[in-house]
């Protein structure tokens, strides 16, 4: 009993603070996800309006559109991130010359902040005056404008995530690769079993947890991408790069509709949610055991 | 040499022993041992999605979203109990 109770007086003060920084904050936004609100109008009232701002956001076309574009969008970039990243880790678990200073400078895009990454690479992508538009043309005639091709545009933001988050993967796997017990390898390979074995049995099972870690934070990440996005393309041409974050911000800022905007974030947080829990119980949850 | 059950260790590694388990896995029909508050959280995902399909599909022919509730709740409380 004396254990249980100074375990939760130590876990009292982050309890304190979850409840006013996360859980309390939510608790509004579902609030107002039910109400029409829009704090700069003549009458600034809340006005409850029951599920109809979630009966609008299953007709919402944009909405619909963003939230596709985002799963591709996230699809392709955390998939590329885990695979370059592994094979990074990989890399660096064996020694090669310079190996200190390929870390580091690999590691550098992980401390720029999003909108400095959106806004270089805003430059690097400029038609005429960047640096990626001018090498293609130059070497290959190939002639790319973010500002008018909507693939371009795509690309190059998952482009763009994968250099800025692949190093965060690296990292992780680095850590999960390190930490394992040389035994089991050395057994298998006593015991025959090649390369891809070995990987599938063995190195597989027993980073799965790093790696679901990794893919969940890179998946929240990604889910919630605004600023790169919003300095690199601003979700166009059109809406080919409308990601949700981005669609949030421009329901909730210049439009100033704040209870339909807490509702698409309340539905974007159960989306992520779900998509989480999906890849932690089929990745890692202990299955029930029927005789 | 001192008896090493009167130790603080030996102490309060049975302190913990007799700690009671916070949550209790259940084999249920679900496919994955859960708890109680897993199968809060499914039944939660379930009538949030339920009711979206409702939205989308089911009431502009005309049924109120108050069905589709109901059959939520005996989801959850089906789940909640044999899950």
């Amino acid at each position: 009993m004396q254990s249980n109770r100074l375990g939760w007086i130590l876990l009292a003060p982050t309890l304190v603070i979850l409840f006013f920084f996360g859980v309390l904050p939510f608790i509004y936004v579902v609030y107002v996800s039910f109400h029409q609100w829009n704090p700069f109008a003549a009458d600034p009232t809340m006005i409850f309006n029951g599920a109809d701002n979630f009966r609008k956001i299953v007709f919402d076309a944009e909405f619909l559109n963003s939230v596709s574009v985002t799963v591709i969008f996230v699809l392709f970039a955390v998939i590329s991130e885990l695979v370059v990243g592994y094979v990074l880790a990989q890399a660096f678990m064996k020694e090669f010359p310079g190996k200190a200073i390929f870390r580091t400078i690999h590691t550098l895009p992980l401390i720029m902040a999003p909108i400095i990454v959106g806004s270089v690479w805003k430059l690097m992508m400029t038609p005429s005056i960047g640096i990626i538009p001018h090498y293609l043309n130059a070497w290959f005639g190939i002639s790319i404008n973010i500002g008018t091709s909507p693939v371009a545009a795509f690309a190059t933001i998952i482009i763009m995530d994968i250099w800025h988050w692949t190093p965060l993967v690296t990292l992780t796997l680095i850590a999960a690769l390190v930490s394992l017990p040389p035994d089991p390898f050395e057994q298998a390979q006593i015991d025959g079993a090649n390369k891809r074995q070995i990987f599938f049995h063995i190195t597989v099972p027993m980073i799965a947890p790093a790696v679901v870690a990794t893919v969940f934070i890179r998946l929240m990440d990604a889910l919630r991408t605004v600023d790169e996005v919003w300095m690199l393309t601003g979700g166009g041409p059109g809406s080919a790069t409308r990601f949700v974050g981005v669609h949030i911000f421009k329901e909730v800022f210049p439009k100033t509709n704040y209870g339909y905007g807490s509702t698409i974030s309340v539905i974007v947080l159960y989306l992520t949610i779900v998509a989480c829990w999906l890849l932690y119980v089929t990745m890692l949850a202990p299955r029930n055991k029927k005789d | 040499m001192s008896n090493p059950d009167n130790s603080p260790l030996a102490s309060a590694h049975h302190e913990e022993e007799d700690t009671p388990a916070v949550s209790s896995p259940k084999v249920g029909f679900l496919p994955i041992e859960t708890n109680w508050f897993d199968r809060l959280f499914i039944s939660v995902v379930i009538w949030v999605a339920l009711s979206l399909f409702w939205f989308r599909f089911v009431e502009p022919l005309g049924l109120s979203i108050w069905i589709s509730n109901a059959i939520a709740l005996a989801l959850a409380v089906l789940i909640i109990t044999k899950g």
